[in-house]
């Protein structure tokens, strides 16, 4: 059968074909593509490398930057909250002081009113002593006539302190 | 849009592909004596083999010449071109021979009537196709390297990018592994095999020209091919590959006194290359044998039942056919790459070292 019989023709130009072609792409070809595939592979390989650092890098600082806002956060929830222990203490003491002063002017108040007080009993007792004197004056000025007349001018004295008090 | 006119280019090539083989078929089957019998045998070897001229679909008086070149008896050589042999014309003494022990080549024809076959180096049919296939592939892989050359590192477009997926995938993911720090060495012939075969693949299902001829399918193609990978196997073997057959470290009894291991050493490293040779050869002659059967149908069934029955059986032929034709696309792809695949584990089986196991 003529398709199972090699033609020496066929394979005498077969192998010549074939060797222009394999020496024409082996030397001009195929090494600059194989080449050029290789490097734009570790091209591509280096970039995704970068670029996963260049994540973690960022992922880091966010992290760094989340822990710094939350350090911030506490800072600021401890400030507020020293604030307002000593805003609290502040006020206490305040009424603390208010209620000490409040004493003392009450104290103060008490003194100068029993002050008034004695100075007050001091004038009468002084001024009823000069009463007295001067009812005995006119008490002894009139130790005339009948004792009835000097009794009621006694009691007429009297009833005048009384107006008077 | 543009999907749409890539689907219709697509159907008309499959459609002038179907239509070409039936049309080679409907003449081969025709233009016989006139005798409505059907002789698909003939048909198909006819078709499968090789011939002198390039037979243009839908004119069968007409044939692309080639040149013949042939050496005649007396050592003096012959060149002209085929359509001087067309319908049995003789010239320069030549001729087509029509049955006998030549059947279908250039013959000389001797003072005493009987027939010499001359050294034939004659472009014929094939070797036309292998060169378009050749020069197919210098322009293919050129105009990827001449890409790559002007535009760098940038990502692939257009047909570098579609070719860098077939290097990738065969450079990258088959011959690299295998290789190891060799890849580079030898990649370039299996890289040239590949595209080769691929593409002598392809051209031979596409009917019409420069498509049509029939190269992979062809013993003579398929064994050139096995045969530079056997000298390149064995020609840059290591000591130790020739150690491993003349001396494989089995008990002595099986290499002295009778050198069993040795005779089927020596076996194991013409199997291989034969393996490939046939392997080739017989998927891609199986895949158009059956393309051109189906077809056939058409014509058998014709002879037999009549033409009624016959043509009632075209649109089954058609379908089968196309069926065909694309799983022999598919196979095409897996060829080229298996026999690429194995001349490179071949290779490489060829350069262990003793460390290695």
């Amino acid at each position: 059968m003529e398709l199972f019989k090699p033609e020496f023709g066929l394979a005498f130009w077969m192998f010549i074909a074939f060797l222009c072609l394999f020496l024409i792409l082996a030397k001009w070809a195929w090494p600059f593509i194989i080449k050029s595939m290789e490097e734009r592979a570790d091209l591509i390989d280096k970039g995704v490398a970068y670029a996963q650092e260049a994540k973690a890098h960022m992922d880091n600082a966010k992290a760094e930057a989340d822990k710094l806002i939350a350090e911030a956060r506490n800072e600021q929830a401890e400030i507020l909250r020293e604030a307002t222990k000593m805003r609290n203490e502040l006020i206490e003491k305040a009424w603390g002081d208010a209620a000490v002063e409040a004493k003392k002017v009450t104290e103060a108040a008490q003194v100068s009113l029993e002050q008034a007080r004695k100075e007050a009993e001091k004038q009468l007792r002084t001024e009823v002593g000069d009463l007295a004197l001067q009812i005995a004056e006119k008490v002894i000025r009139h130790n005339i006539a009948n004792d009835d007349a000097q009794r009621a001018l006694v009691n007429q004295y009297l009833n005048e302190v009384e107006a008077k008090n | 849009m543009k999907k749409a006119i890539t689907a219709i280019i697509a159907v008309v090539i499959i459609a002038l592909m179907a239509l070409g083989y039936a049309d080679t078929a409907a003449h081969r089957a025709h233009s016989g004596d006139g005798n409505a019998e059907v002789n698909p045998q003939e048909i198909i070897f006819e078709h499968l083999g090789d011939a002198y001229g390039w037979e243009v679909p839908f004119n069968h008086s007409k044939r692309i010449p080639l040149p013949v070149i042939v050496r005649g008896q007396d050592g003096s050589w012959h060149a002209f071109m085929s359509n001087r042999l067309e319908h049995g014309a003789q010239y320069d003494g030549f001729q087509i021979a029509q049955g006998g022990d030549y059947n279908n080549k250039v013959v000389q024809v001797l003072p005493d009537g009987s027939q010499y076959r001359p050294l034939d180096l004659s472009i014929t049919k094939n070797v036309a196709g292998i060169f378009i296939a050749a020069l197919l592939v210098l322009l293919m892989v050129f105009k990827v390297r001449n890409w790559y050359k002007k535009n760098g590192m940038k990502a692939p477009r257009g047909f570098a990018a579609a070719l860098e997926v077939v290097v990738d995938f065969v450079y990258t993911d088959t011959i690299r592994p295998i290789m190891g720090k060799e890849a580079p060495k030898y990649a370039p012939y299996l890289l040239t095999v590949f595209f080769f075969i691929l593409t002598m693949n392809l051209l031979g299902l596409i009917v019409i020209f420069p498509g049509g001829a029939n190269l992979t399918g062809n013993l003579a193609v398929t064994m050139v091919l096995a045969l530079i990978t056997f000298l390149v196997t064995n020609l840059t073997g290591t000591k130790h590959y020739w150690k491993e057959i003349f001396w494989p470290e089995v008990p002595t009894a099986l290499k002295l006194p009778v050198p069993l291991m040795q005779i089927i050493e020596m076996f194991g490293i013409f199997t291989k290359p034969i393996a490939l040779m046939i392997r080739l050869f017989a998927n891609m002659m199986g895949g158009h044998m059956v393309v051109i059967v189906f077809m056939l149908l058409i014509f058998i069934f014709g002879s037999m039942f009549g033409t009624a029955i016959g043509g009632a059986m075209t649109p089954l032929s058609v379908a089968l056919s196309l069926f065909m034709l694309l799983l022999d696309t598919l196979v095409s792809f897996i060829q080229a790459y298996v026999f690429t695949i194995l001349s490179t584990m071949f290779i490489s089986m060829a350069h262990v070292h003793e460390h290695h196991e």
